[in-house]
């Protein structure tokens, strides 16, 4: 059958299915890299997630010149947190109390300088608290107040303000050691002091939390302050990875501490760049089985008196598109050979250059990047050897 | 196998002044496996067009056509590809070789797919009608009558019961014509095919034993 495919094959649109091969093998390596990667960095995202635990995110309102004036307030209505009770994302919802009735806190104790400040108390239920401590509660009896600062507060102190007004550094231990007197004023003047202590240092909310039951029973005691809309919300949401989260926070103008919610937009912007990437890489794709189907038409329709021939001597259509469907099948598993090798070079070089960065990427090929690059082929192939099929049939009799 | 025409005439003869009696006028003509037919006719009487028609590479005819009893508008594509592999050979009154292939490799492409004769045979073959010589060369460039010969031997690489041979020594000497008719009579004897040969004179020399008009 030499002679058959010394006739068929020596054409000159050879050179049109050099294009085709090669912006077959371009769309194949991108969109493998891209389907690779985009794998990669989904699995790095969610094994973080799972590290993690669920993540508490403390939503507030941004602050505009209208609170500042007076004009609406800060707070979220219960219409308001429905609505986030309502989001996919949101596991638990709860809202701060705050004191309803005038603090201050003052030092009892000759060791230290004395110091003397108004105050104010945030609470939310324990289960949204990142301190476990023995002292974490309320014991009417025993009237001492436990107390949890921001870390961020001590550190304010110890390495700002304490190192630039020559006082001593204070560790967190010596600072639970300390008794402060808290003085709680009700509506006629009338006050009460009570100890306060310390007793754990909070990563996680930045505010001065006491227990959620001393501060309802305070409330109920001394408060007479109008009652507000709370202006802080905890949110438990189990995938901090989730897109969502940060779309609703946008889109409702809240604001939170955005670090917390980097991966969420990670994703977003991944997936905007991956969705790009797999659209350019479809078109070339396109393109190129477009080049490969016209390339064998032309090859095909130059050859068509050759064809008409090789009928006449008895030759059948199906004989006749052998070679074409051979040399299709050459250029097509080169394709996919080579494709797979670029691709495997480049995860290679790049969780090489990940590595370096800490990030733990795959420096094989993921299963999916076969079965895609096999997908893809087959079908090219199979709607090239129908086109190649209908056509020598329409020459031969 | 039998071949058998139905007051079958090719479309472009129709307008054409005919002389009342031959092929084009008759009811049905039959020709039988075994037997050699001549048909001599002057040019553009239709001899290519009734070899093609029976071939079934045109079908600009009014009549009808049978082979082995079945009218050949029935036949697909396969069944023409397997008909051109094993009954019918045709040696083409425009040789329908490829130029850029060797006088050999020609004649191998149809033996590759029908694996009459062994190369061997082929350049037995080959010399004795004069072209051994020119096997390895390209057909484009041999002379016609060269060419010829070329599309004979490769017209007999095939089991066959008919061969059709069209005009297929127009370009030889008499000499060489002698020769190759005696190869295709001895091939046609082997089988026991039948031969149907046109011409433009009327070849003294060849003993067929019909001789038919147009």
């Amino acid at each position: 059958m030499n002679q058959l495919y010394a006739i068929l094959w020596k054409d000159h649109s050879r050179a049109h299915l050099l294009w085709a091969f090669l912006g077959t093998l371009a769309g194949f390596v991108l969109l493998l890299s891209g389907i690779q990667f985009y794998t990669d960095i989904r699995s790095v995202l969610s094994e973080n997630r799972d590290l993690l635990d669920p993540e508490y995110i403390v939503l507030n309102k941004q602050v505009n010149i209208g609170q500042t004036l007076g004009l609406h307030g800060a707070g979220f209505t219960p219409e308001e947190i429905e609505e986030i009770r309502q989001q996919p994302f949101a596991e638990q919802v709860s809202s701060f109390i705050s004191n309803e009735f005038p603090i201050r806190g003052y030092t009892d104790n000759d060791r230290i300088p004395d110091f003397y400040t108004e105050l104010f108390f945030e609470a939310i239920p324990d289960q949204y608290i990142d301190i476990k401590s023995e002292d974490w509660k309320w014991d009417p009896e025993e009237k001492t107040i436990p107390i949890i600062i921001p870390q961020d507060f001590l550190n304010l102190y110890n390495f700002g303000f304490a190192q630039s007004q020559g006082l001593p550094q204070v560790p967190k231990g010596v600072l639970s050691m300390v008794n402060f007197r808290i003085r709680l004023t009700g509506r006629s003047g009338k006050y009460d002091d009570y100890p306060g202590r310390i007793v754990g240092f909070s990563n996680r909310i930045h505010s001065i939390l006491v227990p959620y039951e001393f501060l309802s029973w305070a409330n109920e005691t001394y408060g007479y302050f109008e009652k507000t809309d709370p202006s802080r919300i905890i949110l438990v949401s189990k995938d901090p990875t989730d897109p969502s989260i940060i779309r609703f926070i946008d889109d409702k103008g809240y604001d939170t501490i955005r670090e917390k919610l980097k991966s969420s937009r990670m994703n977003i912007i991944l997936k905007f760049i991956i969705s790009f990437l797999v659209v350019v890489a479809s078109l070339i794709i396109g393109l190129a089985f477009l080049v490969f189907l016209l390339s064998l038409q032309l090859m095909i329709s130059r050859s068509s008196q050759k064809i008409v021939r090789l009928n006449k001597l008895g030759f059948h259509f199906r004989e006749i598109s052998r070679p074409y469907i051979l040399l299709l099948l050459i250029l097509l598993v080169a394709v996919t050979g080579l494709s797979l090798l670029v691709t495997g070079i480049i995860t290679t070089q790049l969780s090489r250059a990940a590595g370096e960065w800490n990030l733990a990427i795959s420096s094989s090929l993921h299963g999916i990047i076969y079965g895609t690059a096999l997908v893809l082929i087959t079908l090219i192939f199979v709607f090239n050897v129908l086109a190649v099929l209908v056509s020598t049939k329409k020459l031969c009799k | 196998m039998t071949i058998r025409l139905e007051k079958m005439i090719p479309l472009p003869l129709l307008e054409q002044q005919r002389n009342g009696s031959g092929i084009w006028e008759a009811d049905a003509v039959l020709f039988e496996k075994g037997k050699s037919y001549l048909i001599e006719a002057p040019s553009g009487k239709g001899k290519t067009s009734l070899l093609s028609i029976i071939y079934g590479i045109r079908k600009d005819y009014r009549g009808a056509v049978f082979l082995n009893d079945r009218n050949i508008l029935e036949l697909t594509g396969k069944a023409w590809s397997e008909i051109r592999k094993a009954k019918l050979s045709f040696i083409f009154q425009g040789l329908e070789l490829f130029d850029e292939l060797t006088a050999y490799d020609n004649i191998h492409l149809k033996n590759s797919i029908t694996r009459e004769k062994s190369s061997t045979e082929i350049r037995t073959m080959a010399e004795r009608i004069g072209i051994a010589e020119f096997l390895s060369k390209p057909a484009g460039i041999l002379s016609f009558g060269q060419q010829q010969r070329v599309a004979i031997i490769r017209a007999l690489c095939q089991p066959f019961e008919f061969l059709l041979a069209d005009e297929c020594f127009s370009h030889m000497d008499a000499g060489n014509s002698h020769i190759a008719l005696d190869l295709i009579r001895e091939e046609c004897n082997k089988r026991g095919a039948g031969i149907i040969l046109t011409s433009l004179n009327a070849m003294k020399e060849a003993a067929m034993e019909e001789r038919m008009e147009l």
